[in-house]
């Protein structure tokens, strides 16, 4: 899998629901079409969340994964 | 969703909570959010807020759950409504009537309340909109 370099990073470890969502979201607000977005979390509900939010905004969600119980979701910002 | 709506009229705890991460996140949705503000939430809207409270039959829960928060960095139910109103379209109203009631003037209201109003207000601003009761 070719691994696509992010243009923002946020580090939302240690922060609980809602804090990582909003966190992604603050930073899309700034961000345009074409960047990627790196979101890290330890929050458990933040896959699901995250898989919704990409829905619902029309982002897209390039992965998901999580090790060692950080969760890294990759996003493509398309819906600006 | 057009908008969400939350009656908040119970003062507990638990869903002074659950009106905060409800809000915070519907906001950054960008889904208006519109509150409702009466009974015995009423005293929590005032800059002189008495302390959180849980039922009683729910005490041990109560004491584990805010514990658990307190160690997770959670933010307060009041940090949560702040957050909600920097993201988005979000507005809180206090009911008049309970404010008066209870004995509290508008100089007593806290800043984060955006107007004291009737229930007809509320109800046209949610005319459309999913409204929750908590």
């Amino acid at each position: 899998m070719t691994d696509v370099t992010p243009t923002i990073s946020i580090d939302a470890r240690g922060i609980s629901c809602p804090g990582p969502l909003t966190n992604l979201i603050k930073a899309y607000r700034k961000a345009k079409n074409g960047d990627v977005i790196e979101v890290l979390a330890t929050d458990p509900g933040f896959k699901s969340d995250v898989k919704a939010w990409v829905e619902r905004t029309g982002n897209e969600l390039i992965s998901l994964t999580e090790e060692g119980g950080v969760i890294r979701a990759l996003i493509k910002v398309t819906a600006r | 969703m057009k908008g969400f709506g939350i009656v908040l009229y119970t003062g507990r705890a638990d869903s002074l909570i659950l009106a905060g991460v409800l809000a915070q996140t519907a906001a950054g949705y960008d889904i208006p959010v519109r509150i409702f503000v009466t009974s015995f939430a009423t005293p929590y809207f005032m800059k002189d807020k008495p302390e959180l409270r849980a039922p009683k039959e729910f005490e041990d829960l109560a004491q584990r759950m805010m514990a658990g928060m307190a160690s997770m960095g959670v933010d307060s139910w009041y940090e949560m409504l702040k957050t909600a109103k920097e993201l988005g379209d979000v507005k809180i109203f206090l009911c008049s009537m309970t404010m008066e009631a209870l004995g509290y003037s508008k100089e007593q209201v806290d800043p984060i309340v955006d107007d004291v109003v009737g229930a007809a207000t509320f109800l046209a601003e949610v005319s459309e909109s999913q409204v929750v009761f908590v």
